[in-house]
């Protein structure tokens, strides 16, 4: 049996109750982690994820604090800390989309996007750094961030702008916490199934059949997420910080959509 | 490369690169809004120097912070001048707290350097499009792509205004308005930097700054560091007819330096 990879590490990941956050539970807890689990919905969302890690002998706890209230976070990683020990790994992948134009936006929806993504990020990066370089071991931070921190969104200007404030705050932390012995590295995901409507928009095109834009035509899932993710969390990794890795697929590599595979009849047929 | 005629606003034109993008417009025959919040003794030095020059300017207060305050600016600016034809966005803090904000001042620069940008975007939008046409320019910084490594959220603000550009950009474009970034790399203002003068700056700072002005001529290829000169030259050119065709685009100006 191969060892595993995570053995005993303390992962926190910032939002459990997504996509993305499920999928990572499953393959950080299969790698012998024990789990932090920021679950906005208590832990209703990821019931079926917790029996399974907690009966595989993980621990795992789940807590639900306001991200962007150190006045919350960081007792919550005391109490934490208590129990399951100092946080090793930090997971943030808290990714709020919500529509928002430059010229008819609202100011608390720009606010509510930069919060849940950008300050969140800059509060659990300060409060985790803190402990991380307090317990003396070698941490690793990992943004879950989008391909929309380099292209626009045509849909929602604040969310990009978000993902572009979190790329600087993982560059910025890379050097003020790697002096610590702590990577920070950003992971900048492209299209997933179903992100053709949560980035609809009357000014880009990027998302028209997203899926042929991927050179293979085989679109990423949040699994594949996880196993970059569990790469960056583990020892394998100890030269990486400061990068931003576009998993994609190759999306971004179209333009003016030359490039596009066309789809096959019989799959056509099929969809 | 005529710019005479044109309207203007100016965030930030009481000090430093703003001051000297306000005069290099005015000179050039542009009706320029000296837009300042805190530095009224040094808008009025900008109203003087332009007025010594023969050009045409008001002075605007407004908390780029306060969206309130930010459109009623641009509503007296346009019904002093007739319309605004050109923005250029550079009204930002810069508090050097490193990796050490608390929520609260966290939210001070995200509001005033992101959210005020945007919104003074927004309120000039309006009389950009009645005209079809209009030039937005953001100063931004260098470290909207390499860390600072003393002011990690003032950072993050410049990388937000990056994606907020390129937003902006396509979504604008159908009125005729283009949108553009600068970034500056070390511009030299006339004064101490923050990192040399403020008080909860580790000695190291000002070490460092300091070390930045006696290594010059290896850590920038030209030889020297900029000035707001050199910005206003590159804020004039984008505000011209001549980059009709330009837009999103992020042009670092920094006499090489990022290159080393």
């Amino acid at each position: 049996m191969q060892p595993m990879r995570l053995p005993n590490k303390v992962v926190f990941i910032t939002d459990a109750d997504g996509g993305s956050g499920r999928a990572l539970m499953r393959r950080l807890a299969a790698e012998g982690a024990a789990l932090l689990l920021n679950s906005p919905s208590n832990g209703r969302a990821v019931e079926a994820e917790l029996e399974q890690v907690r009966q595989s002998g993980v621990r795992a706890r789940v807590v639900s604090v306001d991200l962007c209230r150190s006045a919350e976070v960081v007792p919550m990683l005391e109490r934490a800390a208590g129990e399951l020990g100092p946080v090793d790994v930090l997971v943030h992948n808290n990714n709020l989309v919500v529509p928002i134009s430059v010229e008819t936006g609202e100011e608390d929806v720009f606010l509510q996007v930069m919060n849940a993504n950008a300050k969140s990020a800059y509060v659990c990066a300060k409060a985790v750094g803190e402990q991380m370089a307090a317990a003396g071991r070698p941490g690793k931070i990992v943004f879950v961030s989008s391909i929309h921190a380099e292209k626009p969104t045509g849909s929602s200007f604040a969310y990009s702008a978000s993902k572009g404030a979190v790329k600087m705050l993982a560059r910025e932390a890379s050097i003020v916490l790697g002096r610590r012995g702590i990577s920070v590295n950003t992971i900048e995901l492209g299209p997933v199934e179903g992100d053709d409507e949560v980035f609809r928009s009357d000014i880009s095109k990027l998302y028209d059949s997203y899926r042929y834009k991927v050179p293979s035509a085989v679109l990423g899932t949040h699994d594949d997420l996880a196993e970059l993710v569990l790469f960056l969390a583990s020892d394998e990794a100890r030269y990486l910080n400061g990068a931003d890795i576009r998993m994609d697929g190759g999306f971004l590599m179209h333009y003016l959509d030359f490039k596009m595979k066309l789809p096959q009849q019989s799959e056509e047929g099929a969809r | 490369m005529s710019l005479a005629g044109k309207v203007a606003i100016v965030t930030g034109a009481g000090t430093g690169i703003g001051k000297g993008v306000a005069v290099e417009l005015a000179r050039r025959g542009v009706k320029v809004a000296v837009s300042y919040h805190a530095s009224e003794a040094g808008a009025r030095d900008t109203q003087e120097r332009i007025a010594a020059l023969g050009g045409e300017s008001i002075i605007v207060r407004a908390d780029v912070s306060c969206k309130d305050e930010i459109d009623a600016m641009a509503q007296e600016v346009a019904g002093r001048f007739g319309g605004v034809d050109i923005l250029v966005n550079n009204a930002a803090l810069q508090l050097n707290n490193n990796f050490d904000y608390d929520d609260e001042t966290y939210d001070r620069l995200m509001n005033t350097n992101l959210k005020g940008y945007w919104q003074c975007i927004q309120a000039v939008v309006p009389y950009m499009k009645a005209k079809g046409a209009g030039r937005i320019i953001l100063i931004s910084s260098v470290h909207a792509k390499r860390p600072t490594d003393f002011d990690t959220v003032y950072a993050m603000t410049k990388g937000g205004i990056k994606m907020l550009a390129r937003e902006s950009a396509i979504e604008l474009a159908k009125y005729g308005i283009t949108v553009n970034t600068i970034e500056p790399g070390a511009v030299d203002v006339g004064k101490k930097s923050a990192k040399e003068t403020k008080p909860f700056v580790p000695p190291e700072y000002a070490e460092r700054a300091q070390g930045m002005r006696r290594d010059i001529r290896w850590k920038f290829p030209l030889g020297r560091t900029g000035l707001p000169s050199d910005v206003a030259s590159l804020v004039c050119y984008i505000a011209s007819d001549e980059t009709a065709f330009l837009t999103g685009a992020a042009i670092r100006l920094d006499g090489g330096s990022m290159l080393l």
